[in-house]
């Protein structure tokens, strides 16, 4: 066989090979929307909440950055009074540097004051 | 030019207007939403990347997961894609090869289990069993192209794309593509040499 022979007889088996082209599956259609159908709904969706890691939900419960910042205000404040106390308020530095001790003492005996009076 | 890729969403059914637009616009309202999009991006792109797969891997269970998986990609990529960066349908084809020659390469070929089969309209029992010898013929002499020449000879002789389009694909010149595509169609015609008492094609 000449070579121009075997250029036809290839041509002829493209020439049926296009024209038996398969057609998509109608199965396989509907696998590929519904792929489409679930990448389009995530994207429109927002993250789900329990999908973010612990850290971060804790985080978000206590305001985020700006929650964070008036907490971390609030606890800088705290240990300022703590050791440099305005002058309406008892300063706790006293308490713990000086030497005397102060006893609180709270009667609880109600009972028998109670009873004090009752007699 | 007018952007297309924003608009109404389209309607169930409204094919004309669907028509009109590229892969590209459609590929784009899919990103924003529009479910309409995805359909007709299926309709139009699905069968030729099913089609290349199928001459690919020679194997229709195979062909239709690799379809499924670049039509993913190509879902996944949408809010990414960057108009005028390439065709849609360049793309996808390099995708969907990328894919049949990884899964090629990690699964060494078998002998077809799955023929392509032939249409049902042939006259006689005879000239359809011929026929269908001979797609077989063709498949598993495209199947021991080398991979380069087996893409090259699908594209253009099956899939008929433009060299320059295949050359994108393949991401090599346009002479590149067509001295692999006469080195395909050399070793079939070699390949099938051997073959054609068994396949009586003297008779066809």
């Amino acid at each position: 066989m000449k070579m121009a022979d075997h250029d036809q007889e290839l041509d002829h088996l493209f020439a049926a090979a296009r024209q038996h082209r398969p057609a998509l599956p109608e199965v396989l259609a509907v696998r590929i929307e519904t792929d489409a159908e679930a990448v389009r709904l995530q994207r429109l969706a927002p993250v789900p909440r329990a999908a973010r890691p612990i850290w971060r939900r804790a985080f978000d419960g206590i305001g985020g950055w700006r929650g964070f910042g008036g907490l971390a205000a609030a606890s800088a404040a705290g240990v300022w009074i703590g050791f440099s106390a305005p002058a309406f308020l008892p300063d706790p530095a006293n308490y713990l540097l000086s030497q005397e001790t102060v006893y609180l003492v709270a009667d609880l005996s109600l009972d028998v004051v109670i009873l004090e009076e009752t007699e | 030019m007018e952007d297309l890729t924003s608009g109404p969403p389209l309607a169930r059914g409204d094919t004309d207007a669907a028509r009109r637009l590229s892969d590209a616009a459609l590929l784009g309202r899919f990103a924003d939403g529009d479910a309409m999009a995805a359909r007709q991006l299926t309709d139009r792109l699905g069968p030729r990347c099913y089609s290349v797969a199928l001459r690919m891997l020679g194997n229709r269970a195979e062909a239709e997961d690799i379809t499924q998986e670049a039509m993913m990609r190509l879902w996944r990529i949408a809010p990414d894609w960057e108009a005028g960066h390439a065709q849609v349908s360049t793309w996808l084809y390099r995708v969907t090869l990328n894919l049949c020659r990884d899964l090629r390469r990690r699964k060494r070929p078998d002998p077809l289990e799955d023929g392509i089969d032939p249409a049902d309209s042939t006259p006689s029992v005879v000239d359809r069993m011929q026929d269908a010898a001979r797609q077989d013929a063709l498949q598993s002499a495209l199947d021991q192209l080398p991979e380069r020449q087996r893409q090259a000879v699908v594209l253009r002789h099956i899939e008929e794309l433009p060299n320059p389009q295949i050359a994108g694909i393949m991401e090599v010149s346009v002479e590149a593509v067509e001295s692999l595509t006469a080195r395909g169609k050399r070793a079939l015609a070699a390949i099938l040499a051997e073959r054609r008492e068994e396949l009586g094609y003297e008779n066809g």
